[in-house]
């Protein structure tokens, strides 16, 4: 319900210590954005199993050489601390043991999208281009396309491909190999 | 069916361990309001006069008969804790020292309404008709009346009296005295 007071936003920092606090416990399945605390949505199998499909698809291509993070907060600029479902980190040997992944880090976010996409495509999108993150897929569930995000310019992203099924999307920042849309959204 | 990503609410336990644990801190002027923090208007000259003007009223109406409480937390039934501009409250063993005042504790709050009377209206009345507050008087300083709100029934205030200048007001819950409306707006 909508209240007409203004909210207090609550600021990374104040975020991180209810984590610590304790305040914010495991069963919180929440995010930062912009400030405000969201709830996160359920993970219905077809979600899970496209997260899992992209991460293994991940492993086999690229092996150790990046990081794949899945469901896990990285911190952002813009007063926000979300967990994409699927990142890939640069490696940074230990430093994830000791600080959150940011923006420097990321080499594409992807948002899996069956009752989110709204918001995947309406509140995540421009958060993530706003902050720079080069690409950004969301795997649409709903349509059965992958929407290949790239090249933030003043808060947007400039190139949109939508890749559909029976075609693959090349993995971005010069890594190798391409990812097929029928795999990654299962049948 | 699409969904937009719903916002966090937060229990009244939650809130006041944030600021036990100093997450929140004086310097967040804020309110829990339905689950909401929420930031407080910044109090002018206007406003605190008149919250000073009834607390020395009621002071001295009162007596021993009740406790005046100047902008300080209630815990509300409904994931809320508001500090409203003045509350009247029972004597308690123990005076509030562990716990803020609850409902049963209550006996009127007083909201000061200089550019806040719309959603004074619109969130704050209705939280408190909500919680079972016997009654809640908006001051407003715009349209120069005092609003008193009665009878709480299923979420709703039943009764409502603009008193005007030149009418008195009585305190409600059998407290001695009657409060004159021009003493409040001054």
């Amino acid at each position: 319900m909508a209240i007409s007071i203004p909210r207090k936003l609550i600021s990374v920092d104040e975020y991180e210590r209810m984590i610590e606090e304790g305040v914010l416990t495991k069963y919180d399945r929440v995010e930062l954005i912009r400030g405000e605390i969201r709830e996160k949505m359920p993970i219905n199998p077809p979600h899970a199993g496209c997260v899992i499909e992209l991460t293994s698809i991940f492993y086999d291509l690229l092996g150790k050489t990046v990081v794949v993070s899945v469901q896990s907060p990285v911190r952002l600029p813009n007063g926000s601390m979300p967990e994409p479902d699927v990142a890939l980190l640069k490696r940074q040997g230990e430093a994830y043991h000791r600080r959150r992944p940011t923006v420097e880090d990321i080499i594409l976010l992807i948002e899996v999208a069956d009752s989110t996409l709204k918001s995947d495509r309406e509140e995540k999108m421009p958060l993530y281009a706003e902050v720079g993150v080069p690409d950004y897929w969301i795997a649409n569930l709903v349509d059965g396309v992958i929407e290949v995000y790239s090249n933030p310019v003043g808060g947007t992203y400039q190139r949109v491909h939508i890749a559909r099924r029976g075609e693959s999307v090349v993995l971005p920042g010069g890594l190798p190999g391409a990812v097929s849309v029928d795999e990654v959204l299962g049948s | 069916m699409a969904v937009t990503l719903t916002r966090k609410l937060w229990t009244v336990d939650e809130y006041e361990e944030m600021i036990e644990k100093g997450i929140l801190d004086e310097d967040d002027r804020v309110e829990l309001i339905r689950g909401e923090i929420v930031k407080m208007a910044a109090i002018g000259p206007r406003h605190a006069t008149c919250i000073r003007r009834l607390e020395k009223l009621f002071y001295g109406l009162l007596d021993e008969a009740g406790i005046v409480s100047g902008q300080n937390p209630i815990r509300l039934p409904n994931d809320s804790e508001p500090e409203p501009d003045v509350a009247l409250l029972r004597q308690r063993v123990g005076d509030y020292v562990q716990t803020h005042p609850t409902v049963e504790d209550v006996y009127l709050v007083v909201e000061v309404a200089v550019s806040t009377l719309a959603t004074d209206r619109s969130e704050k009345i209705p939280m408190y008709a909500e919680a079972g507050i016997v009654e809640a008087w908006i001051v407003s300083l715009e349209e120069d009346v005092i609003e008193v709100y009665s009878n709480p029934d299923n979420g709703e205030y039943k009764t409502m009296r603009v008193a005007q200048r030149g009418e008195t007001i009585a305190l409600p819950a059998s407290l001695p005295g009657v409060v004159s409306v021009d003493e409040v707006l001054g």
